[in-house]
């Protein structure tokens, strides 16, 4: 079972005013597309079961990092800011939640002003202030929250609070005015991505007396239309209706339609197929076994739902050691690995598509082209994939003085990532390396491939995208940022870092916040220039599927946290 | 399974001599050697199958391979063509001993040839660990039911350590730290991933349920006049050990070789089917119950074969060894058939 | 007799300690495994990384994290999860001990009848193919793994003959005696009937043998030949004498089967006991959850032999001396 990853860079902006002027337009027009049907109270009632195999740790919404929780969140605390409810391409759209509107922007985009709307309370009943504001801001420091230092560290007095988490204290960075009900929030330097920045669950206002270490199994009021009422993570994670809550936004925190969700851990994938089919839960988390597909695809087809992903399935290669320190050697690989095969093991074509460009398809940047397919080079690319070419891969591996070295492939131990590492291994043995296959729990795998020490030099890993923005995946990915040396947080797990790439990312950026398209085909260029030097093989991108029970209805796809739980309907 | 006090075949002539006059007239020995015979025998013929009968590879991954059933060619893994075509399945047994017999695997590999290469493993791993598990046992419960003392307190406690530490969290915490980093004592390297490791783990796992019931009768043992006797006449102690003590444990020591064996093979397949034991692509009969457990409701002959294979090999060892038991311990052959 | 029972005591406190330092630098020496980042977050800051690994004390010293932890389990008793942050850990500890116990002694219960009724059986039938036949399903008992027979017994009960016979076979997992009785007793028919057949298997064997051993001692033979019934011999001494070895047997059986069998086979049906919560950390690399289970299964091994010791030392003094 894999996480699903959330990361953004953070990057210094000048123009934030126009980039919210183009926020704000596409929000216009994409409202329009695909705004969420008005509330329909006869359906309104019942309990809606969810099934996963575990729980995803913490409830606290300051630290959880999961897709698994994310999910519910969306349900359940709001922040300034937060992603529409709608379809398509709105559930995009950055829309204002506990603020009245989008924030005013001044001082060249350092400064962004709020106004909280008055009349909200929390699930215990006390009312939001803005002084609940800042102290949530202060409790991302005080909880070590994971993105701290990657999304919130452009608030002025941001610095001092991660190095001395217990004392933070952001009086220049927040400054509230109760009697007006306003927020200035203080940036360093202008930042594009700041509002998507405000939207995640991290920076959800929780009532100023939350603890100020990770709350873990204790339940933080909510503001939503749901909130916790119990939870164990090795049994049931149960959520009932908000007593005080009011529908103020239909487009960021609408009104639910089941009484109760209850989420039951500790049941197998497959038991959890069983249990659908049988109406015995509404919707299972885990990816569906592959014995099950071709019974659920056809004995129960009008209850799948099948989403695409902007996500990947990628083998980073340790630029840094042998024999992966040798181009040749790692396009080599992205030359012979049959990416059909691959898309077979996890499913088949309408799970997966092949793609060997590192933004995936219907991505900002994204260009359809390939240069390691038959016929194909880096220099002049295909459009798409078709087939390997394994008498390059060789001749290649022959060329890079390689053959014969040992390699190892690092994978998650779960029965498709193992699939996919006993595949590979076959493939590099038959170009030329004594490849060895070493499954590891899936619980590590994801740290242990990232920390240089452990010597990793080809490994199976995933990444899902947070929203569209070309750098969330190369820069984040493949920035020398990203690269730590002998640290298990170190995202880059190639270890790849070209200067000249990093400053043409940077460029790419700052021309992102005047014109988009330009950036975006700069972004393109980018792409192209990386999988030439080959850092990692892009395998395929995967797409979501979801089974519910045949008494579900109402299922509403979101791109930013999937399938919205609280409308779903059972009566 | 506790072990009894064979002393009555101490004072036979040539305990030995009698003992396999009557297992070559035991039914049971009979056809628990046949089986184990013939299971032995397809094993280590595996690599014979897999190239001259079936003309597959069992450790090469053919996710697009072919094959030719009534005329028609198939893909041995066929993606679904019904409703919305989701899941890929792999072809299921032919029946044909030359291609696919028992259908394939999520990989399009041959499943009748992975369970031929899975025996070997099973049962080499199996043997050598139940063997090494028997010498070490046999060591250590000599040396401490002999030297008594300090030695043995110590040798006691350890093995009081290992016999309270539950099996299965030992056997498993030992093979995630020596999966992923290999094991190292001195020149010896093991590598992770070499059939050693999963020897060295069970061996060691299994100690203390053969080690205690020797030193104990180590212990009788000392005690009894003609050691005493040894004793006081100066004999030099690996003397009175080889001439005295190991003549009078061996029948009890040889009960146990294939309960231990069969015992080894199910942790084996135990250890494989948690994914910690022998590592792919590599196959051995519990490896392959596991990756059946992914085609279970499918192809669920993937799984049930092996089993079914483990089950015949250990019900054979443990027949073989009652047969032993009855042939070395008079008292049950006494009034057994 | 005092002295004995303090020596007892004492080295089974020397073996827990040894097991859970055992564990503890077991942990530690898996590469990967250190928690921080994992606890952290994905692509955390290398400060905010940092922070986590000062608050959860993974940069103090080894022997100081040890007898931290140590305190934390036993005297504070409020050791937290390192996955499921905040989640205490004796609290799961003590919800996961009754699905163990349900299923350990209903399947002792059965392997305790079978085992006696057709061990009993097979040493004094008459009829020459009942022996033989016993033995045949003994050894079959303990030729099966249990984690194979536990997955053949899911696939028809759950699968291929679910909605037919199996009709009734509700959704692996577990359900308290308290919830509701008869679903909790539904829940572990399957797993109880799984987990009997091979110590059924075991009992069968031993007891046969011992019955036999007994019958062919030379006092049994004087009663016979004064005449006593065959069927008075078998049940007045046989069947006396053997249940005390059972009795041992069970003593050390019981105990080891927490961390061994009966982990297979909650991990297989999806039973939510102290097994499966280990195998569960296991995979998580839970060192917290790992410790306080292995804690746990030991102490009930070391407590049964420590038992089963002393109730022999009360039979026999000749044992103290050794």
């Amino acid at each position: 079972m894999h996480r699903h990853i959330k990361v953004l860079s953070s990057f210094a902006g000048i123009a934030a005013l126009i980039v919210s002027a183009v926020v704000g337009t596409s929000s216009a027009s994409a409202a329009a597309a695909g705004a969420l049907a008005p509330y329909d109270a006869k359906h309104a009632g019942g309990t809606v079961t969810l099934v996963a195999q575990a729980a995803a740790g913490t409830l606290d919404p300051k630290v959880n990092y999961t897709a698994q929780f994310w999910q519910l969140y969306q349900a359940t605390y709001d922040g300034l800011l937060t992603f529409s409810y709608g379809s398509g391409a709105t559930t995009f759209v950055v829309v204002p939640d506990l603020a009245e509107a989008l924030p005013v922007s001044s001082n060249g985009g350092k400064t962004l002003t709020f106004k909280l709307r008055s009349g909200i309370k929390f699930s215990n009943g006390k009312p939001v202030t803005v002084a609940d504001v800042k102290a949530s801001f202060e409790r991302i420091f005080k909880v070590s929250s994971p993105t701290a230092g990657s999304f919130y560290n452009g608030i002025v007095g941001a610095a001092a609070c991660l190095k001395t988490p217990a004392t933070c204290k952001l009086d220049k960075g927040i400054v509230v005015n109760a009697a007006k009900n306003t927020i200035v929030m203080n940036l360093v330097a202008a930042d594009e991505t700041i509002l998507s920045k405000l939207a995640v669950p991290h920076a959800v206002i929780n009532p100023a007396s939350s603890p100020s270490k990770d709350a873990g199994t204790t339940i933080i009021p909510t503001t939503g239309a749901y909130m916790f009422k119990s939870y164990n993570p090795n049994k049931s994670l149960v959520m009932v209706r908000n007593p005080y809550y009011k529908e103020w936004s239909h487009a960021a925190q609408p009104q639910g339609y089941p009484d109760q969700i209850l989420f039951k851990f500790g049941i197998t994938p497959t038991a959890q197929v069983t249990a659908v089919e049988n109406n015995q839960a509404n919707w299972a988390y885990d990816p569906i076994p592959a014995d099950r597909l071709n019974e659920i695809g056809t004995k129960y087809a009008s209850q799948v739902h099948v989403n695409p992903l902007t996500a990947m399935w990628y083998l980073p290669m340790n630029v840094n050691i042998a024999p992966f320190n040798n181009v040749k050697a790692r396009q080599a690989v992205n030359y012979a690995i049959d990416r059909a095969a691959m898309v077979k093991i996890f499913g088949g074509t309408q799970l997966a598509g092949p793609v060997c460009s590192f933004l995936p398809p219907n991505f900002p940047g994204h260009v359809d082209y390939c240069g390691y397919t038959k016929g194909a080079t880096p220099a002049k690319p295909a459009k798409a994939w078709t087939a390997p070419d394994l008498e390059l891969a060789k001749q290649l591996v022959k060329d890079s003085g390689t053959a014969g070295q040992e390699v190892g492939i690092v994978v998650s131990d779960d029965d498709v990532n193992k699939q996919m590492g006993v595949y590979l291994q076959s493939v590099l043995t038959s170009i030329g390396y004594k490849a060895t296959v070493k499954p590891i729990s899936g619980n590590i795998q994801f740290t242990y491939i990232q920390n240089t020490s452990n010597k990793v030099q080809i490994s199976v890993s995933q990444w899902y995208q947070d929203y569209p923005a070309a750098s969330d995946f190369l820069d984040v990915l493949l920035g020398c940022a990203s690269f730590t040396p002998n640290s298990d947080s170190s995202i880059n797990m190639s270890g790849y870092c070209n200067k000249a790439l990093d400053a043409k990312m940077a460029k790419a950026k700052t021309l992102g916040l005047t014109d988009p398209v330009a950036a975006n085909k700069l972004w393109g260029q980018i792409d192209q220039e990386v999988m030439a030097d080959a850092p990692v093989a892009v395998v395929f991108t995967p797409k979501q599927l979801d089974f519910i029970s045949s008494g579900t209805k109402n299922y509403i796809f979101s791109l930013q946290y999937k399938m919205f739980v609280s409308q779903l309907q059972v009566k | 399974m506790g072990l009894k006090d064979s002393s009555e075949a101490i004072f036979s002539e040539s305990p030995g001599k009698i003992a396999l006059r009557i297992l070559a007239k035991d039914k049971r020995s009979i056809i628990s050697l046949s089986i184990l015979g013939v299971i032995i025998f397809l094993s280590f013929m595996a690599p014979v199958f897999s190239h001259y009968v079936a003309n597959t590879n069992p450790f090469e991954s053919s996710l697009n391979a072919t094959i030719i059933i009534h005329g028609a060619e198939k893909p041995v893994l066929e993606a679904s063509t019904t409703g919305l075509g989701l899941g890929v399945t792999p072809i299921g047994p032919t029946w044909n001993i030359r291609s696919y017999f028992l259908g394939a695997d999520g990989q399009g590999r041959d499943v009748m040839a992975r369970l031929l290469y899975g025996g070997r493993s099973t049962l080499i791993i199996g043997t050598t660990a139940g063997l090494l598990c028997i010498f070490f046992s046999l060591l250590i419960g000599i040396i401490a039911g002999y030297r008594r003392g300090w030695i043995d307190a110590v040798l006691s406690r350890i093995l009081d350590i290992i016999w309270a530490f539950p099996v299965y969290l030992l056997a498993i915490s030992l093979s995630v730290v020596l999966l992923t980093s290999g094991l190292s004592i001195g020149f010896i390297h093991l590598g992770p991933g070499s059939f050693a490791l999963p020897i060295v783990i069970i061996g060691v796992v299994y100690i203390p349920y053969v080690a205690r019931p020797i030193r104990a009768q180590v212990l009788a043992l000392r005690e009894r006049e003609f050691v005493r006797a040894a004793v006081g006449t100066g004999a030099k102690h690996s003397t009175i050990i080889f001439r005295e003590i190991l003549p009078n444990v061996m029948p009890s020591v040889i009960v146990f070789i294939p309960i231990i064996v069969s015992l080894s093979m199910l942790t084996e397949s135990a250890l494989s089917f948690l994914s910690i034991g022998v590592q792919p692509p590599a196959a051995s009969w519990g490896t392959i119950i596991n990756d059946g457990l992914a085609l279970l409701y499918t192809r669920p002959i993937v799984g049930l074969a092996p089993g079914l294979m483990i089950v015949f090999t250990a019900a054979a060892l443990n027949l073989y060894g009652d047969a032993v038991r009855d042939a070395l311990d008079p008292k049950t052959r006494a009034r057994g058939d | 007799m005092f002295a004995f029972i303090l020596r007892r005591l004492s080295a089974m406190v020397f073996v827990l300690v040894s097991i859970s330092i055992l564990v503890f630098f077991i942990f530690f020496a898996t590469p990967g495994v250190d928690p921080a980042a994992r606890i952290a977050g994905r692509n955390a800051d290398q400060q905010t990384l940092m922070q986590v690994r000062h608050s959860f004390e993974l940069d103090k010293p080894m022997p100081f994290r040890y007898i931290s932890m140590m305190r934390h389990l036993f005297i504070d008793r409020d050791l937290t999860s390192y996955v499921n942050r905040g989640a205490k850990v004796i609290p799961q500890l003590s919800q996961a001990i009754p699905a163990t116990f349900s299923l350990v002694i209903g399947a002792a219960i059965l392997w305790l009848f079978a085992g006696i009724f057709f061990g009993i059986m097979a040493a004094s039938s008459r009829r020459k193919w009942i022996d033989p036949t016993i033995s045949f399903l003994g050894i079959v008992g303990i030729s099966l793994p249990v984690y194979w027979l536990g997955e053949v017994v899911n696939l028809i009960t759950q699968s291929k003959l679910h909605n037919s016979v199996f009709r009734w076979v509700p959704p692996l997992g577990y359900v308290g005696i308290s919830e509701s009785p008869w679903q909790w007793f539904l829940h572990l028919f399957f797993p109880w009937l799984t987990l009997a057949v091979l110590y059924a298997g075991i009992y069968v064997r031993v007891l046969r043998n011992e019955i036999m051993v007994v019958m062919g001692e030379d006092y049994i033979k004087t009663e016979r030949a004064k005449g006593a019934s065959e069927k008075r011999i078998l049940y007045k001494h046989a069947t006396r004498m053997s249940l005390m070895t059972i009795v041992s047997l069970f003593g050390l059986d019981f105990g080891a089967l927490v961390g061994g069998y009966a982990l297979l086979t909650e991990v297989v049906f999806g039973i939510q006991g102290v097994g499966k919560l280990t195998f569960d950390s296991l995979q998580n690399f839970d060192l917290p959850v790992i410790m306080a289970t292995v804690m746990y299964s030991s102490f009930f091994v070391v407590f049964m032999n420590a038992l089963v010791d002393v109730l022999y030392a009360v039979l026999d003094p000749r044992v103290r001396r050794v």
